[in-house]
Protein backbone atom coordinates (compact mmCIF):
# COMPACT_ATOMS: atom_id res chain seq x y z
CA UNK A 1 0.00 0.00 0.00
CA UNK A 2 1.18 3.39 -0.78
CA UNK A 3 2.01 6.46 1.26
CA UNK A 4 -1.03 8.14 -0.66
CA UNK A 5 -3.45 5.10 -0.16
CA UNK A 6 -2.65 5.23 3.60
CA UNK A 7 -3.38 9.09 4.23
CA UNK A 8 -6.65 8.17 1.98
CA UNK A 9 -7.39 5.65 4.83
CA UNK A 10 -6.39 8.00 7.31
CA UNK A 11 -9.03 10.55 6.29
CA UNK A 12 -11.45 8.57 5.54
CA UNK A 13 -11.49 6.93 9.12
CA UNK A 14 -10.89 10.04 10.73
CA UNK A 15 -14.13 11.44 8.43
CA UNK A 16 -15.86 8.08 9.80
CA UNK A 17 -15.22 9.10 13.46
CA UNK A 18 -15.75 12.57 13.38
CA UNK A 19 -19.15 12.77 11.79
CA UNK A 20 -20.94 10.69 13.51
CA UNK A 21 -23.79 13.30 14.64
CA UNK A 22 -26.92 11.08 15.05
CA UNK A 23 -30.20 12.12 14.61
CA UNK A 24 -33.64 10.52 13.94
CA UNK A 25 -37.19 10.46 13.12
CA UNK A 26 -38.10 9.14 10.66
CA UNK A 27 -36.44 7.31 7.19
CA UNK A 28 -35.62 9.96 4.56
CA UNK A 29 -35.55 7.16 1.97
CA UNK A 30 -38.96 5.95 2.47
CA UNK A 31 -40.81 9.33 2.04
CA UNK A 32 -38.74 11.04 -0.49
CA UNK A 33 -36.82 10.43 -3.32
CA UNK A 34 -33.75 11.48 -3.70
CA UNK A 35 -33.39 10.86 -7.51
CA UNK A 36 -36.32 13.64 -7.69
CA UNK A 37 -34.47 16.70 -6.29
CA UNK A 38 -36.75 19.86 -7.15
CA UNK A 39 -35.89 23.65 -6.83
CA UNK A 40 -38.65 25.65 -6.66
CA UNK A 41 -39.83 29.42 -6.11
CA UNK A 42 -43.29 30.69 -4.56
CA UNK A 43 -44.35 32.71 -2.20
CA UNK A 44 -45.25 31.67 1.57
CA UNK A 45 -48.64 31.15 2.51
CA UNK A 46 -48.70 29.09 5.77
CA UNK A 47 -45.64 28.34 8.56
CA UNK A 48 -46.17 25.11 11.01
CA UNK A 49 -43.51 25.57 13.32
CA UNK A 50 -44.55 21.99 15.21
CA UNK A 51 -42.48 18.62 15.93
CA UNK A 52 -41.37 16.54 15.26
CA UNK A 53 -41.00 18.45 11.91
CA UNK A 54 -41.91 21.97 10.92
CA UNK A 55 -43.80 22.52 7.50
CA UNK A 56 -43.82 25.54 5.32
CA UNK A 57 -46.61 26.10 2.77
CA UNK A 58 -45.84 28.00 -0.83
CA UNK A 59 -47.45 29.19 -4.04
CA UNK A 60 -45.70 27.98 -6.82
CA UNK A 61 -46.50 29.02 -10.50
CA UNK A 62 -45.49 26.38 -13.65
CA UNK A 63 -44.66 27.47 -16.95
CA UNK A 64 -48.05 27.52 -17.73
CA UNK A 65 -49.13 30.11 -15.14
CA UNK A 66 -51.33 27.49 -12.95
CA UNK A 67 -50.57 27.64 -9.46
CA UNK A 68 -50.05 24.79 -7.31
CA UNK A 69 -49.77 24.77 -3.12
CA UNK A 70 -46.31 22.83 -1.91
CA UNK A 71 -45.38 21.69 1.05
CA UNK A 72 -41.82 21.47 2.69
CA UNK A 73 -40.75 19.37 5.38
CA UNK A 74 -38.35 20.08 7.90
CA UNK A 75 -36.40 20.71 10.88
CA UNK A 76 -38.65 20.50 14.14
CA UNK A 77 -38.66 24.41 15.64
CA UNK A 78 -35.48 23.47 18.46
CA UNK A 79 -33.32 22.74 15.71
CA UNK A 80 -34.69 25.49 13.46
CA UNK A 81 -34.04 27.97 16.29
CA UNK A 82 -30.18 26.31 16.67
CA UNK A 83 -29.78 26.69 12.52
CA UNK A 84 -30.17 30.21 12.69
CA UNK A 85 -34.01 30.25 12.04
CA UNK A 86 -36.05 33.04 14.12
CA UNK A 87 -39.90 32.85 14.13
CA UNK A 88 -42.05 34.80 12.86
CA UNK A 89 -38.48 37.41 11.54
CA UNK A 90 -36.81 34.97 9.03
CA UNK A 91 -39.44 33.68 7.20
CA UNK A 92 -43.40 35.22 7.10
CA UNK A 93 -46.61 34.52 4.90
CA UNK A 94 -45.80 36.39 1.93
CA UNK A 95 -42.07 36.28 1.48
CA UNK A 96 -40.81 34.56 -1.69
CA UNK A 97 -38.49 32.10 -0.83
CA UNK A 98 -36.53 29.41 -3.22
CA UNK A 99 -36.74 25.95 -2.00
CA UNK A 100 -34.43 23.39 -3.07
CA UNK A 101 -35.35 19.42 -1.62
CA UNK A 102 -36.33 16.31 -3.07
CA UNK A 103 -39.95 14.64 -3.93
CA UNK A 104 -42.04 12.77 -1.85
CA UNK A 105 -42.32 9.21 -3.52
CA UNK A 106 -46.32 9.33 -2.96
CA UNK A 107 -47.60 12.56 -2.20
CA UNK A 108 -47.92 15.11 -5.09
CA UNK A 109 -46.86 19.06 -4.14
CA UNK A 110 -44.97 17.91 -0.78
CA UNK A 111 -40.84 17.59 -0.75
CA UNK A 112 -38.56 17.09 1.92
CA UNK A 113 -36.90 21.09 1.95
CA UNK A 114 -33.42 21.26 2.02
CA UNK A 115 -32.34 24.60 1.33
CA UNK A 116 -33.83 27.86 1.94
CA UNK A 117 -32.64 31.06 -0.64
CA UNK A 118 -34.47 34.49 0.65
CA UNK A 119 -35.32 37.37 -1.77
CA UNK A 120 -32.10 38.81 -0.17
CA UNK A 121 -29.57 35.93 -1.13
CA UNK A 122 -29.31 34.25 2.47
CA UNK A 123 -29.38 30.86 2.82
CA UNK A 124 -30.51 28.64 5.51
CA UNK A 125 -31.36 24.92 5.98
CA UNK A 126 -34.49 23.79 6.93
CA UNK A 127 -33.94 20.24 6.68
CA UNK A 128 -31.00 17.44 6.92
CA UNK A 129 -29.51 16.12 4.31
CA UNK A 130 -31.24 13.60 1.91
CA UNK A 131 -30.48 9.48 3.35
CA UNK A 132 -31.26 11.19 7.18
CA UNK A 133 -32.64 8.20 8.97
CA UNK A 134 -32.33 5.62 6.74
CA UNK A 135 -29.69 3.65 9.26
CA UNK A 136 -26.78 3.33 6.29
CA UNK A 137 -25.59 -0.20 4.88
CA UNK A 138 -24.95 -1.78 8.25
CA UNK A 139 -26.87 -3.36 10.68
CA UNK A 140 -26.56 -3.28 14.21
CA UNK A 141 -25.80 -6.87 14.57
CA UNK A 142 -22.91 -9.30 14.05
CA UNK A 143 -24.84 -11.36 12.20
CA UNK A 144 -24.70 -15.10 13.68
CA UNK A 145 -23.03 -17.60 11.33
CA UNK B 1 25.11 18.07 38.00
CA UNK B 2 24.01 21.60 38.85
CA UNK B 3 24.82 22.89 35.22
CA UNK B 4 23.14 19.80 34.20
CA UNK B 5 19.67 20.68 35.87
CA UNK B 6 18.04 23.04 33.96
CA UNK B 7 18.46 20.97 30.67
CA UNK B 8 16.56 18.82 32.60
CA UNK B 9 13.87 20.89 33.71
CA UNK B 10 13.64 21.92 30.58
CA UNK B 11 12.80 18.23 29.27
CA UNK B 12 10.28 17.75 31.73
CA UNK B 13 8.80 20.80 31.15
CA UNK B 14 8.61 20.49 27.44
CA UNK B 15 6.14 16.97 27.56
CA UNK B 16 3.99 19.48 30.77
CA UNK B 17 3.49 22.69 28.82
CA UNK B 18 2.39 20.59 25.38
CA UNK B 19 -0.14 19.00 27.56
CA UNK B 20 -1.37 22.03 28.98
CA UNK B 21 -1.99 23.81 25.74
CA UNK B 22 -3.93 20.85 24.53
CA UNK B 23 -5.36 19.79 28.16
CA UNK B 24 -7.93 22.24 29.79
CA UNK B 25 -8.59 21.42 33.25
CA UNK B 26 -11.88 19.15 34.56
CA UNK B 27 -14.02 21.70 36.55
CA UNK B 28 -14.86 20.57 40.11
CA UNK B 29 -18.07 20.39 42.23
CA UNK B 30 -17.12 21.66 45.94
CA UNK B 31 -17.46 17.81 46.84
CA UNK B 32 -14.07 17.81 44.60
CA UNK B 33 -16.21 15.50 41.95
CA UNK B 34 -15.76 16.64 38.51
CA UNK B 35 -18.83 18.58 37.47
CA UNK B 36 -20.83 17.54 34.84
CA UNK B 37 -23.21 20.72 34.54
CA UNK B 38 -23.54 21.66 31.62
CA UNK B 39 -25.49 21.21 27.84
CA UNK B 40 -23.84 18.99 25.67
CA UNK B 41 -24.04 17.41 22.74
CA UNK B 42 -24.23 14.00 21.79
CA UNK B 43 -22.21 11.94 18.87
CA UNK B 44 -19.95 14.88 18.28
CA UNK B 45 -16.44 15.69 18.95
CA UNK B 46 -16.04 18.97 18.23
CA UNK B 47 -15.06 21.64 20.47
CA UNK B 48 -17.28 25.13 20.45
CA UNK B 49 -20.51 26.75 20.70
CA UNK B 50 -23.16 24.96 18.94
CA UNK B 51 -22.89 27.05 16.02
CA UNK B 52 -19.03 26.40 15.63
CA UNK B 53 -19.17 22.76 16.30
CA UNK B 54 -22.13 22.56 13.34
CA UNK B 55 -20.76 24.06 10.26
CA UNK B 56 -20.83 20.78 8.60
CA UNK B 57 -23.84 19.49 6.05
CA UNK B 58 -26.26 20.97 8.26
CA UNK B 59 -27.73 18.62 10.57
CA UNK B 60 -27.42 19.34 13.79
CA UNK B 61 -26.81 22.72 13.88
CA UNK B 62 -25.85 25.90 11.40
CA UNK B 63 -25.01 24.25 8.17
CA UNK B 64 -23.01 27.15 7.45
CA UNK B 65 -20.85 24.62 5.32
CA UNK B 66 -22.95 22.91 2.61
CA UNK B 67 -19.61 21.21 1.46
CA UNK B 68 -19.19 19.75 5.26
CA UNK B 69 -19.32 15.91 5.47
CA UNK B 70 -22.36 14.26 5.42
CA UNK B 71 -23.74 12.74 8.27
CA UNK B 72 -24.92 9.23 9.77
CA UNK B 73 -28.06 8.80 11.55
CA UNK B 74 -29.63 7.94 14.91
CA UNK B 75 -30.66 4.74 13.23
CA UNK B 76 -27.04 3.65 12.60
CA UNK B 77 -24.76 1.28 14.30
CA UNK B 78 -22.44 3.92 16.89
CA UNK B 79 -18.96 4.77 14.69
CA UNK B 80 -16.10 2.27 15.65
CA UNK B 81 -18.33 -0.08 18.06
CA UNK B 82 -18.57 -3.88 17.79
CA UNK B 83 -20.97 -5.64 16.27
CA UNK B 84 -24.33 -6.30 18.50
CA UNK B 85 -23.89 -9.83 20.05
CA UNK B 86 -27.73 -11.04 19.40
CA UNK B 87 -28.42 -14.57 19.88
CA UNK B 88 -29.18 -15.49 16.33
CA UNK B 89 -32.86 -16.14 16.66
CA UNK B 90 -32.62 -11.88 18.14
CA UNK B 91 -30.30 -10.97 14.56
CA UNK B 92 -32.88 -12.17 12.26
CA UNK B 93 -35.10 -10.07 14.42
CA UNK B 94 -32.75 -6.96 14.10
CA UNK B 95 -32.41 -7.35 10.03
CA UNK B 96 -36.06 -7.75 10.22
CA UNK B 97 -36.64 -4.35 11.78
CA UNK B 98 -33.59 -2.58 10.20
CA UNK B 99 -35.33 -3.50 6.55
CA UNK B 100 -38.49 -2.41 7.56
CA UNK B 101 -37.31 0.55 9.89
CA UNK B 102 -39.32 3.22 9.19
CA UNK B 103 -42.61 1.47 10.16
CA UNK B 104 -40.98 -0.37 13.46
CA UNK B 105 -38.90 2.71 14.67
CA UNK B 106 -40.78 3.63 18.33
CA UNK B 107 -39.52 6.97 17.93
CA UNK B 108 -41.14 7.33 14.82
CA UNK B 109 -44.87 6.80 16.80
CA UNK B 110 -43.41 9.35 19.16
CA UNK B 111 -42.40 6.88 22.00
CA UNK B 112 -39.53 8.10 24.23
CA UNK B 113 -36.15 7.01 22.55
CA UNK B 114 -35.02 5.60 25.74
CA UNK B 115 -30.94 5.08 26.55
CA UNK B 116 -28.23 4.68 25.00
CA UNK B 117 -29.79 6.23 22.32
CA UNK B 118 -30.81 9.59 23.81
CA UNK B 119 -27.52 10.19 24.73
CA UNK B 120 -25.68 9.25 21.68
CA UNK B 121 -27.94 11.52 19.63
CA UNK B 122 -26.38 14.56 18.47
CA UNK B 123 -29.35 16.80 17.20
CA UNK B 124 -30.94 17.71 20.24
CA UNK B 125 -29.31 18.67 22.90
CA UNK B 126 -28.99 17.64 27.09
CA UNK B 127 -28.30 19.19 29.90
CA UNK B 128 -26.61 18.03 33.14
CA UNK B 129 -27.27 19.33 36.69
CA UNK B 130 -24.76 17.71 38.88
CA UNK B 131 -25.44 18.05 42.96
CA UNK B 132 -24.05 15.99 45.30
CA UNK B 133 -26.74 13.79 46.08
CA UNK B 134 -28.05 13.33 42.62
CA UNK B 135 -27.68 14.01 39.08
CA UNK B 136 -30.16 15.13 36.69
CA UNK B 137 -30.17 14.65 33.23
CA UNK B 138 -32.41 16.97 30.61
CA UNK B 139 -33.08 15.39 27.17
CA UNK B 140 -34.44 17.89 24.51
CA UNK B 141 -35.88 14.82 22.38
CA UNK B 142 -38.93 14.01 23.16
CA UNK B 143 -38.66 16.03 26.52
CA UNK B 144 -37.21 13.04 28.69
CA UNK B 145 -35.18 13.17 31.78
CA UNK B 146 -32.91 11.24 34.32
CA UNK B 147 -33.17 11.75 38.33
CA UNK B 148 -29.45 9.72 39.04
CA UNK B 149 -29.45 9.25 42.82
CA UNK B 150 -25.76 9.14 44.14
CA UNK B 151 -25.47 5.89 46.10
CA UNK B 152 -28.53 4.65 46.40
CA UNK B 153 -30.47 1.29 45.41
CA UNK B 154 -32.99 0.93 43.03
CA UNK B 155 -36.33 1.05 44.39
CA UNK B 156 -37.70 -2.55 44.93
CA UNK B 157 -41.37 -1.55 43.26
CA UNK B 158 -39.85 -0.75 39.72
CA UNK B 159 -42.32 -0.32 37.25
CA UNK B 160 -41.18 -1.08 33.72
CA UNK B 161 -40.38 2.29 31.94
CA UNK B 162 -38.47 3.80 28.77
CA UNK B 163 -35.76 5.57 30.41
CA UNK B 164 -35.40 3.01 33.23
CA UNK B 165 -34.23 3.33 36.75
CA UNK B 166 -30.37 5.28 37.40
CA UNK B 167 -28.50 5.14 40.44
CA UNK B 168 -25.00 6.72 40.31
CA UNK B 169 -22.05 6.35 42.49
CA UNK B 170 -18.45 7.73 41.74
CA UNK B 171 -15.37 5.42 40.94
CA UNK B 172 -12.50 8.06 40.76
CA UNK B 173 -13.44 10.55 38.35
CA UNK B 174 -16.21 8.67 36.93
CA UNK B 175 -19.95 8.93 37.23
CA UNK B 176 -20.82 5.24 37.11
CA UNK B 177 -24.44 5.03 36.32
CA UNK B 178 -26.13 1.26 37.04
CA UNK B 179 -29.60 1.30 35.02
CA UNK B 180 -32.37 -0.93 35.18
CA UNK B 181 -36.53 -1.42 35.33
CA UNK B 182 -36.35 -1.02 31.46
CA UNK B 183 -39.68 -2.08 29.19
CA UNK B 184 -39.03 -3.34 26.03
CA UNK B 185 -40.42 -0.70 23.90
CA UNK B 186 -36.70 1.07 22.92
CA UNK B 187 -34.29 1.06 20.08
CA UNK B 188 -30.60 0.39 22.05
CA UNK B 189 -28.21 2.05 19.52
CA UNK B 190 -28.86 1.20 15.57
CA UNK B 191 -31.84 0.57 13.63
CA UNK B 192 -33.89 -2.54 15.18
CA UNK B 193 -31.95 -2.88 18.01
CA UNK B 194 -34.65 -4.31 20.70
CA UNK B 195 -33.70 -5.63 23.84
CA UNK B 196 -35.90 -7.54 26.61
CA UNK B 197 -36.91 -6.14 29.80
CA UNK B 198 -34.28 -7.92 31.34
CA UNK B 199 -31.80 -5.45 29.91
CA UNK B 200 -29.30 -4.14 32.64
CA UNK B 201 -26.98 -1.20 31.77
CA UNK B 202 -23.95 -0.23 33.03
CA UNK B 203 -22.66 3.90 31.84
CA UNK B 204 -19.64 5.85 32.57
CA UNK B 205 -19.13 9.24 31.80
CA UNK B 206 -15.60 10.65 32.50
CA UNK B 207 -15.35 14.66 32.24
CA UNK B 208 -11.51 14.70 30.33
CA UNK B 209 -11.37 18.79 30.45
CA UNK B 210 -13.28 21.30 29.94
CA UNK B 211 -14.95 20.24 26.50
CA UNK B 212 -15.62 16.65 26.53
CA UNK B 213 -16.89 14.24 28.40
CA UNK B 214 -16.41 9.90 27.45
CA UNK B 215 -19.38 7.90 27.38
CA UNK B 216 -19.36 3.92 28.03
CA UNK B 217 -22.38 1.77 27.92
CA UNK B 218 -22.51 -1.55 28.15
CA UNK B 219 -26.02 -3.26 27.76
CA UNK B 220 -26.69 -6.76 29.49
CA UNK B 221 -29.84 -8.52 28.18
CA UNK B 222 -29.38 -12.87 28.19
CA UNK B 223 -32.81 -13.00 26.44
CA UNK B 224 -30.96 -11.70 23.87
CA UNK B 225 -27.60 -11.04 23.99
CA UNK B 226 -25.02 -13.58 23.65
CA UNK B 227 -22.58 -11.51 26.11
CA UNK B 228 -22.57 -8.10 26.96
CA UNK B 229 -22.27 -4.90 24.60
CA UNK B 230 -20.54 -1.74 25.07
CA UNK B 231 -21.05 1.37 22.82
CA UNK B 232 -18.76 4.67 23.13
CA UNK B 233 -19.59 8.01 22.25
CA UNK B 234 -18.15 11.43 23.69
CA UNK B 235 -20.25 13.98 24.46
CA UNK B 236 -19.25 17.95 24.19
CA UNK B 237 -19.63 21.02 25.87
CA UNK B 238 -22.21 23.57 23.89
CA UNK B 239 -22.11 26.82 26.12
CA UNK B 240 -24.88 29.29 25.61
CA UNK B 241 -27.16 26.16 23.79
CA UNK B 242 -30.39 25.96 25.59
CA UNK B 243 -32.56 23.15 25.48
CA UNK B 244 -36.00 23.64 23.97
CA UNK B 245 -39.40 22.00 24.46
CA UNK B 246 -39.78 18.56 21.91
CA UNK B 247 -43.83 17.56 22.60
CA UNK B 248 -43.67 14.81 19.16
CA UNK B 249 -47.27 13.79 19.40
CA UNK B 250 -47.81 17.50 18.06
CA UNK B 251 -47.88 17.13 14.58
CA UNK B 252 -46.39 13.59 14.50
CA UNK B 253 -47.68 12.88 10.00
CA UNK B 254 -45.08 9.83 10.31
CA UNK B 255 -47.86 6.63 10.85
CA UNK B 256 -50.34 7.88 8.28
CA UNK B 257 -47.86 8.65 5.56
CA UNK B 258 -46.55 4.66 6.39
CA UNK B 259 -49.70 3.28 6.22
CA UNK B 260 -50.18 4.34 2.76
CA UNK B 261 -45.98 3.60 1.90
CA UNK B 262 -46.47 -0.03 3.01
CA UNK B 263 -49.56 -0.03 0.97
CA UNK B 264 -47.36 0.78 -1.82
CA UNK B 265 -45.05 -1.68 -0.57
CA UNK B 266 -42.39 0.78 0.16
CA UNK B 267 -38.98 0.26 0.51
CA UNK B 268 -37.79 1.46 3.85
CA UNK B 269 -33.86 0.57 3.41
CA UNK B 270 -34.14 3.54 0.40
Amino acid sequence: MTKGHLGTWRLAAALFFFVTVMLAHHSFGAEYDVNKPVTLTGVITKIEWTNPHSYFYTDVKDEKGQTANWKFEGYPPGVLVRTGWKKDVTIKVGDTVTVFGWHARVDSNWAHGREVTFSGGKKLFFGPPAGTGDGGATPAVGVAK
Amino acid sequence: MMRGLPWVMALLWLPVSVYAQTKTPVPRASDGKPDLTGVWQGGSTQKGTWEEANTGIGLGGSGANPAGASVRSSSDRPAGSEGAPYQPWAAKKVLESFNNRGIDDPTARCLPPGIPRVVMLGLFPQQIIQTPRQIVMLYEYMNTFRVIPINAKHPDDLLPSFMGNSVGHWEGDTLVVDVTGFNDKTWLAGAGTFHSDALHMTERFTRVDQDQINYEATMEDPNVFTKPWTVRSTLMLREGTRIEESVCAENNLAPERYEQLLKDNANFRR
